[in-house]
């Protein structure tokens, strides 16, 4: 499998109380890979980071099999950008704004910027600083995308939207993908968008990568099992267990991940009964991980 | 792309070239001016060059005030976007700061011209006296020069970060600090002096802004 963005032993530090170390990171070619984390977890710096914005400490990182610093003006010109906060320069009009961008990008698509601003119904003569903030996402990802980059990395890039601008801007983003099958990395903390369209996932918290893996594993992977009698030990379990807690009388919560229903087989050795498994949304799931990364054992 | 970032200058700066280039334009037209009839009909050498020399003063003002105002107005928007847009573009660091500063200096030769040609009006508008001369081309190309320096260096502060302007303060401030220690423990040391007397005089950096700035002279 090929990878269109690669990290390895990534190394920041932002001041004293942010740090980024050890990150390994794999996206793999033409996936919609979604980059999930709680406020503050590291998602926006590590996609600094992979543009070039800012300069690690040490690690690798190839975008596009490009080196990273080093050529990271090639692969700006092959990757459209959605920052987390809106960066254009607000006392451009819309016009002015396309005509700057546009001057930079060999691969621009004029017409079908011209199709999306008629899409997004964008006042081409409006000043930025007058633009909604819906308006302002709708330009930022316009801009992106009609630069027909093989790579869409989009920053928190519907926070704050309100839901039918979300649906446009997402929409967009489904048809370039199908049309040109270019790799996306969408961070967000707004799980249920990233369940919906993503078909793997990394969660990140405090500077590390929690979790790496394909959407599908992720939603069904992690459970919740009701065990009676449930052992002092786990021992050699063939699954993670996240996090237990004692609840009525002789039965206990588990969360656990890697879940195969042929492991009921399991609590069978260890004289304990599963009593249900229920499966978590990828909310649920992402919640549990965290609690579990976040306990002292970790 | 340097097109568009002409453009982008000439958008931000613009009040400032146009006003700039009205006072560039008039400062040598009013010297001459002010120099008055009786001056230049009767010949009055050393009262037509004291009043030249008055307003020489008038261009490096305008020359810092220029350069200041062009750098900021360079890197002002950068600045507030924290400068992620210009690195997310597809260009080196370098070659868009390179585009930033030429796209400033190139508007800046606006008020350039208009003090070549405020000093052309002016000299020929008047009668010069004997033993006088003019230097338009001189005068401007000194401006053009001093000009030149000082939005170098305005658009290297400016384009630094919060933590470089500290630098620099930090260095004038500890150069403060030990003159007024040297006051105090009566050391007969002109720290500050000598670092004028180095950067204004010849063959210092900013000596081009000092001497007579004379359009007219003998």
């Amino acid at each position: 499998m090929s990878h269109a963005i690669e990290m390895r032993d990534l190394h920041y530090r932002a001041g004293k109380s942010f740090e980024i170390r050890d990150l390994a990171l794999n996206v793999p070619t033409g996936a919609m890979y979604g980059f999930l984390g709680p406020n503050g977890s590291g998602k926006t710096t590590t996609i600094r980071l992979m543009l070039g914005l800012l300069r690690p400490l040490g690690g690798k990182i190839t975008v596009l099999g490009g080196e990273i610093p080093r050529e990271a003006p090639r692969v700006l010109a092959r990757t459209g950008y959605v920052p987390e906060q809106p960066h254009l320069y607000q006392s451009l009009t819309v016009d002015e704004a396309f005509r700057f961008h546009s001057a930079f990008y060999p691969t621009w698509d004029r017409k079908w910027a011209d199709e999306l601003v008629e899409n997004f119904q964008l006042d081409r003569g409006r000043l930025l600083s007058r633009l909604s903030k819906g308006e302002m996402g709708k330009l930022e990802m316009l801009l992106a995308l009609a630069q027909r980059p093989e790579l869409l990395v989009l920053d928190e890039p519907t926070d704050g939207l309100d839901p039918v601008v979300r649906r446009d801007v997402l929409t967009a983003v489904l048809e370039y993908v199908s049309q040109q099958n270019a790799t996306v990395f969408i961070s967000s903390h707004l799980v249920h968008e990233l369940e919906r369209i993503c078909d793997w996932v990394g969660v990140m918290d405090r500077g590390r990568l929690v979790a790496e893996l394909p959407m599908h594993s992720f939603k069904n992977g992690i459970k919740r099992l009701r065990v009676a009698n449930a052992p002092a030990l786990v021992g050699d379990a063939p699954f993670v267990l996240l996090s237990r807690e004692v609840g009525n009388g002789a039965v206990e919560t588990w969360i656990v991940r890697g879940w195969q229903p042929t492991m009921t087989q399991y609590f069978e050795g260890v004289g304990a009964a599963l009593r249900e498994v229920v499966d978590l949304d990828l909310e649920e799931g992402f919640v549990e991980l965290l609690r579990t990364f976040r306990s002292p054992r970790n | 792309m340097f097109r568009m970032m002409l453009y982008t200058q000439w958008k931000w700066s613009r009040l400032l070239v146009v006003a700039g280039t009205l006072v560039a334009f008039a400062i040598p037209v009013l010297s001459v001016q002010s120099a008055g009839e009786y001056n230049l009909q009767h010949w009055e050498a050393r009262a037509l060059l004291n009043s030249i020399e008055s307003w020489g003063l008038a261009y490096p003002i305008l020359a810092a005030g220029l350069a200041v105002f062009m750098a900021m107005t360079a890197w002002g928007p950068d600045h507030r976007g924290r400068h992620v847009y210009a690195l997310s573009l597809p260009v080196p660091r370098w070659h868009y700061a390179l585009l930033r500063f030429g796209a400033g200096a190139v508007l800046l030769a606006v008020p350039v011209l208009a003090v070549w040609i405020g000093a052309l009006v002016g000299t020929a508008s008047a009668v010069i006296p004997p033993g006088l001369h003019a230097y338009p081309y001189a005068l401007a190309l000194r401006f053009a020069l001093a000009l030149l320096f000082a939005y170098a260096v305005f658009f290297a502060i400016s384009a630094g970060t919060t933590r470089t302007a500290g630098y620099i303060l930090a260095g004038i401030g500890a150069i403060i600090v030990v003159q007024v220690m040297a006051r105090a423990a009566h050391v007969e040391f002109d720290l500050v002096g000598t670092i004028f007397g180095r950067m204004l005089g010849w063959p210092g950096p900013l000596e081009i802004f000092t001497g007579r700035w004379m359009l007219i002279d003998v």
